[in-house]
This record gives C-alpha cells, structure tokens and sequence, in this order.
C-alpha cells in the first residue's frame, strides 16, 4: 500500500471523524442515540449549496452560517421533543430520531427535490504535487478545519463553565442537577453544538461529493462504526476511530475492490463487538 | 393453560373467521392491503418477542425478512424448488443465522445491541448486492411467475399471510405462559437479577431471536413470492423494522395481542388515506412517529388513562425534568 492511499485515507478519515464528533457527544452525554444525525448533515451540505447557487458565497465561508442553523434546530428538537422521553428509555428515543429522521429527509426532499447536487468552487479539483504523492487543494482545507474543529470542541468542552456542566451531566446526571445544573438546558445546548458539527460536517462534504436528501443514512452508519471502535465519551476515540475507518476503507477499497467499501465499515463493527465488546480503547458502556 | 384467556381465545376466533370469509365479499384492491396488513401484524408480532418479552431493541430485524426474501427468491429461481419449499428453507435459514448471529452479539447490552443489528442489517445488504454473480446484485432479482389466475394468486397469499399471522400471535401466546417467557420478562426487568436467580440467559435469548427471525423469514419468503420481484432497496429496507417498532409501542410493548392491533391501525390509515399522497407518505409516518411517542409513549391504553390536550402537553414540556 503506497503513500498516496493513506493519505487518501487520512483525508477521508478527517471527514469520519468530524461525521462523528457531534453523534459522539449527543450518546455519550445524554445516551441519546441520534439516528437524525446524518440527515443534520445533510442539510448543513444543503445550506452550503443554497448559499452558493444564489449568492455565490464561498462554501467555506458558509460554514458558519450551516452550524447557526443546524445548531437552532438541535437546541429546538432537543427542548421541544427528546428531553420529554430522554428518561423513558431506549426504544422511545431511537424511534422518535428515527421518525425525526424521516420528516427532515422528507421536507428536505420536498425542498430540493432528489437530484444530485454539489458545490464546485473554482479551485475544486486543483492540487498541489509533492514529490509522487498529490495533495488537492480542498482535502487539505477540509483536514485543517476538522482539526480546528476537534480543537474548539475539547477546549470548549474542558475550559468553559457550559463544557465543564455538559461533561458533569454526562459523568453523574443526578450529582449534576444537585450541585445546581440545569441538566434540561444542558441536554439541549449539548444537541444543539452536536447539531452544528453535523452541519460545518455537511457543508466540508457539500464540496467532495455529490449528495441527495437521502445521503444521512450512509453518514449515521459511518457514525456507529466510529463510536465503536473509538469508545464514547471524549474527543480522542473519534479521532481515532474516524482515522482508522478511513484509512481501512480507503485500503480495503484498493485491494478488494470499491464495491466492498461500504461493507468493510459494517463487518469490522460487528467483528469488534464481537471479539472487543468494550472498544479498541475500553468502551463505556451505559 | 388457556382457561384465563377464553374470553380472548373466543374474540380471537370469531375475528379470525371474520378474516377467512372477508375475501368473498372484496374486490382485489382490498385485499392486497389487507394482506399488507397481514404481513406488518407478522413482523410486529415477531419482533415482540425478541424486543418486547426480552427487551432487545433489534432495529436491525428487517435483516431476517431480507434473509427470507432472498432465500425463497434464489431456491425458487436457481432450484426450481415450489415456493413454499423455498419460504420453509428460508425461514430455517434466517432463524439459525439468528442463533449463529445471537450467540455473538446477544452479549451487548443496550444501544450496542441495536446498533450491531444495524450493522448486520447493512453488511447482509452490501454482500447481497456485491455478489451480483449469485443473488442479482443491487438491480434485485424476478422470480418465476405463479401458473395461476390473477385472483387466485392474491387469494392464496391473503390466506398464507392470515395463517401465518395466526401462527406468529399462538407462538407469542405460547412464548408468555412458558418458562421461557418468563424468563425473558425477568431479563427484560434486570438480567443481572434474572441469571442470578438461576435464568441461564443467552439460552434464552437465542431462543427468543431465533422464534422472533423464523416468523420473520418466513414473512419475507411470502412477500417475495408475493410481488414477484425483489431488489435488496426493498428487502433489507431499514424503515421496515423501524415501522414495526412504533406498531409495536402503539399497540402495547411486551403484550400479545397489541402489536398486530398496532400493524392494523397504521397499516391500514398508511395504506387507505396518506398512502394516497405519494410525495408526503413518507413525511406523515415521521409525523406519526414523532407523535406517537411524544403524546402516548406507553402505547394506546393511555388515550384512556390521560388527558391528551395541548395544555397538557405545554406542561410537559415546562416541567422537563430529564
């Protein structure tokens, strides 16, 4: 396996990791596995391509403007609808995220309509050659802003008084609320940063592939396999889970074929739990 | 063991009837969607066992029907095998796929469990339609028409998929009043209590998967068999599974009857009035999911219990203590 392939991995891998930072947090604070999570990013990659058909705004610029949006919709779903069966269990929460994901696919589609679309700034394609490997303008961008990304989430999470009230929430729920945390208001304001990953994450991928209402399926897949193999409850697992998926996707795909690219994700899961139940790093379970 | 249920076992009957003579008396678009019916009351009903009984949250069960679908499709089509030989073998083939599968990932706990079946669920599809050669791939795959007339055809089917449900709610009844039903609820209310108290679990387990993805199969062999052609989209369709878990939380979660109850309501409002709006009908059930468990999360019975305003429900959100 050469150069060029794990690069192309670790590319690729960048992007899993910030797929997966915001779902991360969402189930390991509040236990809440958030199947809309991919369809969030979608529509992060929505607003990058609207702002850019009709303003012809720079898709990094938008970025911003994709987590504001995303993130009022994540405060708002977590508020009005998920903190009233957060408590109730397992099967309530999955099938509410599932039905959330279902509406949001579906307002999406009524917006956009199915057809394929992509963002194609002027310097999308271009690269620059080192040596034998190439290094494309837009993959190095994207790796940089997902590691200032992963940056802003550890510090915000270890530095400030909210991050510190998220991780006591998700450390003790009832020893937070005693020592005066509005854990309500924490389990939407964690949704709602959960939900401005996902969308700086849909407009990064907004410039790398072509993308229908119906991608949010592939990305939440992409999401499991990480936590997974990263263990949940800080920045580090997915780091490491993200990178590794890519580079084994991007490998597999090399040896075995690209069919099987899909496939290799979901069967290294299952393996892991299998063999690993708690993670390559020691799974927390809940 | 059926004296306390006679009451049921008498409704049960003269609805089952009901069901049989239906036929005569309907034109063929009715009975299509009440063989649709048919179906979700099986797979709702299968899924009770492993889910409601035993409290194992397989979202990934559609794998089973995909599993049932193809089996039947490939011994039919590469064998010539009848097609009840073909829905048969397919069940067998998704209820040990449960147990080799649930001997492995029945050990997780929680939302690992759920996810791994999605995972399976995923990694079955993708080998489906990577192995063009055998199965079609993702373009799916005809199989033999029926020699028979139209009419016929649909009716066989309805009375298959009444049998067949009929089968799937006398195997939850039978499940409930057994030790192994037993079993399953202690380990649904706390395993770590139930293994103690002398429950050897992962048997039972397997055991509950194993019933839970036979019927299940066995609903996907008929469904193959039924629309005549089969694509992995269709098959191994998450929503499916998904669909079934509201049925079964609408019904009543863990009773025998409230799951195929639950599949009758939402089939039946799906198929008759938003089926209708092709491009909503997908939106509505992500409505009627939402509201299903924002305002009656313990299914049906609680229409009777509380008061279902809005200005209970502003309350609720108020008041969130989580």
């Amino acid at each position: 396996m050469n150069l060029q392939v794990i690069l192309n991995g670790i590319f690729l891998g960048a992007i899993y990791v910030n797929v997966a930072l915001g779902f991360s947090l969402a189930w390991g604070v509040m236990s809440v596995i958030n199947v809309a999570h991919g369809t969030m990013i979608v529509i992060g990659a929505f607003v990058t391509f609207i702002l850019f058909r009709t303003f012809a705004m720079d898709p990094f610029l938008s970025i911003p403007v994709s987590m504001a949006v995303l993130s009022i919709i994540g405060y708002f779903v977590q508020k009005y609808l998920v903190n009233l069966v957060v408590k109730m269990g397992l099967f309530l929460s999955l099938v509410l995220t599932f039905g959330l994901d279902l509406l949001l696919v579906n307002i999406v589609l009524l917006i956009f309509t199915g057809d394929y679309r992509s963002v194609t700034p002027s310097y999308s394609g271009t690269f620059f050659p080192l040596g034998k490997i190439t290094l494309p303008y837009v993959r190095v961008a994207i790796l940089l802003i997902c590691i200032l990304l992963t940056l802003s989430l550890q510090i915000f999470l270890t530095r400030t008084r909210t991050g510190n009230a998220i991780r006591a929430t998700a450390q003790n729920r009832e020893a937070a609320e005693i020592v005066g945390v509005n854990v309500a208001k924490i389990y939407a304001i964690t949704l709602g940063i959960s939900a401005a990953l996902a969308g700086a994450c849909g407009s990064l991928i907004s410039m790398i592939q072509s993308f229908t209402p119906f991608e949010g399926g592939f990305f939440i897949m992409k999401a499991f396999i990480i936590c997974v193999l990263g263990g949940l409850g800080n920045v580090w697992g997915v780091i490491l889970g993200g990178l590794l998926l890519g580079v084994v996707e991007t490998g597999g795909a090399t040896v075995l074929g690209t069919g099987f690219q899909e496939g290799i994700g979901a069967i290294i899961m299952i393996i892991v739990l299998i063999f690993m139940p708690k993670g390559l790093v020691g799974l927390k379970s809940k | 063991m059926f004296e306390k249920n006679r009451t049921l076992i008498v409704i049960g009957t003269v609805i089952g009837i009901g069901f049989v003579i239906l036929p005569f008396f309907m034109e063929g678009y009715w009975i299509r969607v009440i063989t649709s019916i048919f179906m979700y009351g099986i797979i709702t009903a299968a899924l009770n066992i492993i889910a409601g009984y035993a409290g194992y949250a397989a979202f990934g069960n559609v794998v089973f029907f995909g599993m049932g679908a193809y089996t039947t499709a490939l011994l039919m089509l590469r064998l010539g095998l009848v097609w009840w030989t073909g829905v048969l073998v397919g069940g067998i083939v998704g209820a040990t796929y449960a147990v080799l599968l649930g001997s492995a990932i029945l050990r997780l706990k929680g939302p690992y469990f759920a996810i791994a079946t999605l995972g399976i669920n995923r990694a079955t599809e993708q080998i489906v339609i990577n192995w063009g050669s055998f199965t079609g791939g993702g373009k799916g795959i005809t199989l033999p028409l029926p020699q028979m007339e139209v009419k016929d055809f649909y009716g066989l089917i309805y009375y298959v998929m009444l049998g067949l449900l009929a089968l799937t709610v006398l195997a939850n009844l039978l499940v409930i009043k057994s030790r192994l039903g037993y079993a399953l609820r202690a380990i649904r209310d706390n395993e770590d209590a139930a293994e103690t108290s002398g429950i050897f679990a992962p048997r039972s387990k397997i055991m509950a998967w194993c019933l839970s993805a036979f019927f299940t199969s066995l609903a996907g062999g008929i469904f193959a068999y039924w629309f005549s052609f089969i694509e992995p989209a269709t098959v191994f369709d998450i929503s499916i599974s998904v669909k079934a878990f509201v049925m079964m939380m609408l019904g009543g979660v863990g009773t025998v009857i409230g799951p195929v109850f639950g599949a009758f309501l939402i089939e039946l409002i799906s198929e008759t009035i938003w089926g209708k709006f092709l491009t909503l009908h997908m939106l509505i059930l992500g409505m009627i999911m939402v509201g299903v468990v924002i305002l009656i999360p313990r299914g049906m019975v609680e229409i009777f219990k509380k008061k279902l305003t809005l200005a209970a429900l502003w309350n609720r959100i108020k008041n969130q203590s989580v």
